[in-house]
């Protein structure tokens, strides 16, 4: 009798200490600072790529500071997962490594979530190598085309490549693919800006919107150690990546000459593989949530110092303002419609 | 044939028990055996040490950049400068508490009914094999269960993708483990316990509350060491219900508001980190490992520390 109740003490005293552990650390958070900022409350819920993640993150970290009275949620399950929440109405922002796709424009319109695009950051796609692959140091389009393009699952060399339009003077040597598997941004992204224009060329109206198939890697880091692991190794990584790690980065010849990627040649868009990235703010949800505003308006505001410190390449200014003219479109407009259509269209 | 299958013959062990007890050299085939057994621990205890030192060479470069204290207050942050673990911890601790809370009462009582209760039929013998094999389901699975049910049919109540999601999913996860392992130490408790006490005109509440429980106590927690083991290190079912990863900030709010909100737990951090650019990320991944290691081992400290009073208790 008297040791059954012991057991019984000992389990709830665990699990309420427990309990009061997990709760503790919130009190904090909570009472903090409500002297400074307005006295917004409410909540804000970003999902999406994993890329954005960082930038998104930073940016709520910095508005929390001010609003402490607003919560603020940040995950990256990666783009097409995001929108897959977004469209469902589960979220507020969708964070993307690329436009919305045809499909995931239905979804929203079947769903009834209207939105509005807004470019952040600007990206490259960096292709890179083996440090000690010096045979290779510039692409063309149509050498990444004859590489990895629908057309060349049989090619195991550099130089087969040539078999399907590649026109450089390419190693006889191995071809080992270290990419992005095709749930990743990254690898949409690639197939628009390096492969789309040659395969309609190629295979013809409404051509196939992929790479040869290869053993499609996770993340970034995973691309990195693949690369570094063999000595004639291809692949393509997020610039912040291969800035950072020890890989050969291969520049790219779009048809005006090589140029390797940097913040420089990203911002003025010569160099060919750049990307941008977007938010994608559900609109009826920031007509009813002044915080979902508030967030937004900061975000843009101060957009340069979060893309900096997340490593990626501030916008180019006019872009940034076609944002901040889009945003006030909607907040200041009230009706979105207009914008909506023509971010659906 | 028989020469291929050695018949035990006892004439040779005595004589190698013998020569092990007094010390003499073995033959060469024993002492091979042995160095042999000797080193399939040496590996065990090698990868052991260098996935241990790993982790922690690792952690280096966080901790001489910032304090120890720093990193575990620190919260989810675009910055790896600020990144820490505090909300990962809290997340951790509070699944747990779902698992003792709910995986622990009905896994225990699930046991002793069929144990103590139970008749031994085709039904209860059914039950045994199901929950044998529902502890060897893939984590992944569980993950599913918890986006469907928890999540998909219970949204309302569990707020989505919430701590009280996880919490329940991982309840669920271990909850085979937690029935299988007090089954065995209910089985354990000599019979003669049993029959002193229907001897003795108690009722078999009375024998189950006063002789079988406490003396299988020990057993029972060992049961939830390995069930706080599983709970706190699983990624993949929240990896599927989904966490914040990039940024979480709370404002408070009632218990319940808080486990219906947004949460984020140790292993999902690891793997954020290592998805992260630049080196910086990757040490992050270890220190947040050291961590979790770190957590792991006080958790399952305070459930041996129990076992060893109960132990004491009963002898």
């Amino acid at each position: 009798m008297h040791r059954s109740r012991l057991v019984v003490a000992v389990v709830a005293t665990a699990a309420l200490s427990l309990l009061a552990a997990a709760c503790g650390g919130d009190s904090e958070s909570g009472g903090g600072s409500a002297s400074t900022g307005a006295d917004l409350t409410g909540a804000v819920f970003a999902t999406g790529s994993s890329t954005v993640e960082p930038i998104t993150a930073l940016a709520g970290e910095s508005f929390n500071a001010e609003n402490p009275g607003v919560d603020i949620t940040v995950e990256g399950p990666g783009t097409g997962d995001g929108f897959k929440k977004f469209c469902a109405g589960e979220a507020d922002i969708a964070n993307a490594s690329r436009k919305i796709k045809d499909e995931e424009v239905q979804l929203c319109k079947d769903a009834g979530v209207e939105y509005v695009e807004l470019a952040v950051a600007s990206d490259a796609l960096t292709v890179v190598t083996n440090v000690d692959n010096t045979a290779v140091s510039c692409l063309k389009l149509e050498d990444l085309y004859g590489l990895v393009g629908p057309e060349s699952d049989g090619v195991a060399t550099w130089s087969q490549a040539s078999q399907f339009g590649a026109t450089s003077q390419l190693p006889d040597a191995e071809l080992k693919i270290f990419a992005p598997g095709q749930e990743s941004g990254t690898y949409d992204s690639f197939v628009e800006l390096a492969l789309s224009k040659i395969t309609e060329e190629r295979l013809g109206e409404d051509p196939p919107k992929e790479t040869r198939t290869f053993g499609g890697l996770a993340d970034d880091n995973e691309i990195i150690r693949g690369i570094q692991s063999s000595p004639t190794s291809f692949g393509w990584v997020g610039f912040a990546f291969a800035e950072q790690a020890e890989v050969r980065e291969i520049e790219v010849d779009g048809g005006e000459g090589c140029v390797a990627p940097s913040a420089e040649t990203v911002a003025d868009g010569s160099y060919p593989l750049s990307r941008t990235l977007y938010i994608y703010v559900n609109t009826a949800k920031a007509a009813a949530s002044p915080a979902l505003q508030a967030f937004v308006t900061y975000y843009l505001d101060n957009d340069e110092q979060f893309v900096t410190e997340a490593g990626y390449v501030a916008l180019p200014a006019d872009q940034l303002e076609a944002s901040k003219a889009a945003w006030t479109a909607v907040v200041g407009g009230g009706s979105s419609a207009e914008t909506t259509t023509t971010a659906a269209g | 044939m028989s020469t291929l299958l050695t018949p035990p013959d006892e004439a040779i062990d005595a004589e190698v028990a013998n020569s092990v007890a007094s010390g003499r050299s073995m033959d060469a085939k024993g002492l091979a055996f042995q160095m042999a057994l000797l080193l399939a621990l040496l590996t065990a205890l090698a990868v052991l040490v260098w996935l241990l030192y790993s982790v922690v060479d690792g952690a280096i470069p966080v901790f001489q950049e910032r304090s120890v204290g720093d990193f575990l207050s620190g919260k989810l942050s675009g910055s790896p400068q600020r990144f820490g673990v505090s909300q990962g911890i809290r997340g951790s601790i509070g699944i747990l508490v779902f698992v003792a809370v709910i995986a622990f009462p009905l896994g225990v009582a699930a046991a002793v009914y069929l144990e103590e209760y139970a008749s031994d039929n085709v039904f209860s013998r059914a039950v045994n094999v199901l929950v044998r094999n529902l502890a060897g389901v893939p984590a992944v699975v569980y993950g599913l269960l918890g986006l469907f049910v928890f999540k998909g049919l219970l949204g309302d109540l569990t707020g989505g993708s919430s701590l009280m999601s996880a919490g329940l999913t991982m309840a669920i996860l271990v909850l085979p483990v937690v029935v299988i392992t007090a089954s065995e130490a209910i089985r354990a408790v000599p019979q003669p316990l049993r029959e002193a006490g229907y001897g003795l005109g108690a009722t078999q509440w009375e024998v189950v509350r006063t002789q079988v429980l406490p003396y299988a106590a020990p057993g029972i927690l060992t049961g939830t060491v390995l069930s706080f083991a599983r709970a706190l290190g699983e990624a993949a079912p929240l990896l599927i219900i989904g966490t914040a990863t990039g940024l979480l900030t709370t404002s408070g709010g009632s218990i319940l508001s808080q486990l219906q909100g947004n949460y984020t737990a140790l292993p999902m951090l690891v793997y954020v980190a290592t998805k992260r650019p630049a080196d910086q990320w990757l040490s992050l991944a270890s220190a947040s490992a050291l961590v979790l290691l770190v957590v792991l081992l006080v958790a399952n400290s305070a459930a041996i520390l129990a076992r060893n009073h109960f132990e004491k208790r009963r002898s």
